[in-house]
């Protein structure tokens, strides 16, 4: 599952916890800070955005019967445009920084709501959303050079996203959706990842 | 499951605009199989000499290869069920 990919799943959750037949740019902004948020918190540059404060309830999983949605013409449009940032940028993926930058100019809806309260502007956004790759990839670096994760049976999920050539972020979706299994130290804020769990989440090739 | 070919006419259609396509038909046959009605959006090849556009889908019928297109607001002109072959079937 790519970063894309847990945006759009995460958007549609939103969608259907609301109960909507259409999944909307809101939607879709909601799921780029689920997937890039720890314990219900997306940091984007100096901003801190709660997602309890959006009313996003980021534990809880889908249950029992919910609508099928389908994307608005206007989530159309959003990924429209995310795509032509990254391809601007020379990358054929779209990444959830280009999602993100593709709301920099969006007045309406929750990123209208964002901007008012955080007193974000167009610049001051695309220049968060701009570092947002470089800090996990300092992230990345850090981790790498200062231990022999090579070794170690038990990785911090920076590591553990190395370890597969992923994005951090890819990494931390994973261990929210449980689709790898974490371990929390105890008493810490710290989790940590079996070497040999990470098998579990690659899939063979069908010939 | 069957496969189905879903035809699309998309005049002026660029590459960036394919991507955002086929992101949102991966995400909505990853929710329709969430939901119980496995579809998988398979590959697609575009035609630039007609702007028309070709996908294979799986799944177990045409009406649910349909909703997965109308899910993911992606417009098509038409849709069969196709019978593969391969050279080493032959």
């Amino acid at each position: 599952m790519s970063v894309s990919d847990l945006v759009a799943s995460f958007a549609i959750f939103a969608a259907k916890q609301e109960g909507s037949e259409e999944v909307t740019p809101d939607h879709i902004l909601l799921g780029c800070l689920r997937t890039i948020s720890r314990f219900g918190i997306a940091r984007i540059g100096p901003w801190g955005v709660d997602l309890e404060a959006l009313g996003v309830d980021w534990i809880r999983r889908p249950e029992g019967p919910t609508p099928k949605v389908a994307y608005s013409s206007a989530a159309v449009e959003l990924f429209d445009r995310a795509a032509r940032i990254a391809g601007a940028e020379g990358r054929r993926k779209v990444e959830v920084s280009d999602l993100l930058a593709a709301f920099a100019g969006e007045e309406r809806g929750l990123m209208g709501r964002l901007k008012r309260r955080h007193g974000i502007t167009n610049a001051s956004w695309r220049t968060a959303i701009s570092r947002i790759d470089e800090d996990a990839t300092e992230s990345r670096k850090r981790s790498t050079n200062g231990s022999e994760s090579g070794e170690r049976e038990y990785l911090t999920p920076e590591e553990a996203a190395e370890a597969l050539g992923i994005h951090v972020q890819t990494m931390r979706g994973y261990i929210r959706t449980e689709r790898v299994p974490a371990f929390r130290l105890a008493g810490e804020r710290a989790i940590r990842i079996r070497r040999s769990d990470l098998e579990k989440i690659l899939e063979p090739l069908k010939g | 499951m069957a496969v189905f070919v879903v035809t699309r006419d998309l005049p002026g259609v660029t590459p960036e605009l394919l991507q955002s396509a086929g992101m949102r038909a991966k995400s909505c046959c990853a929710e329709m199989t969430g939901e119980g009605q496995p579809v998988r959006w398979v590959r697609s090849f575009f035609l630039p000499e007609s702007s028309q556009t070709h996908c294979y889908f799986e799944g177990p019928s045409k009406a649910v290869v349909e909703e997965a297109n109308q899910r993911a607001n992606i417009p098509f002109t038409r849709i069969f069920e196709v019978v593969e072959m391969t050279p080493e079937m032959v």
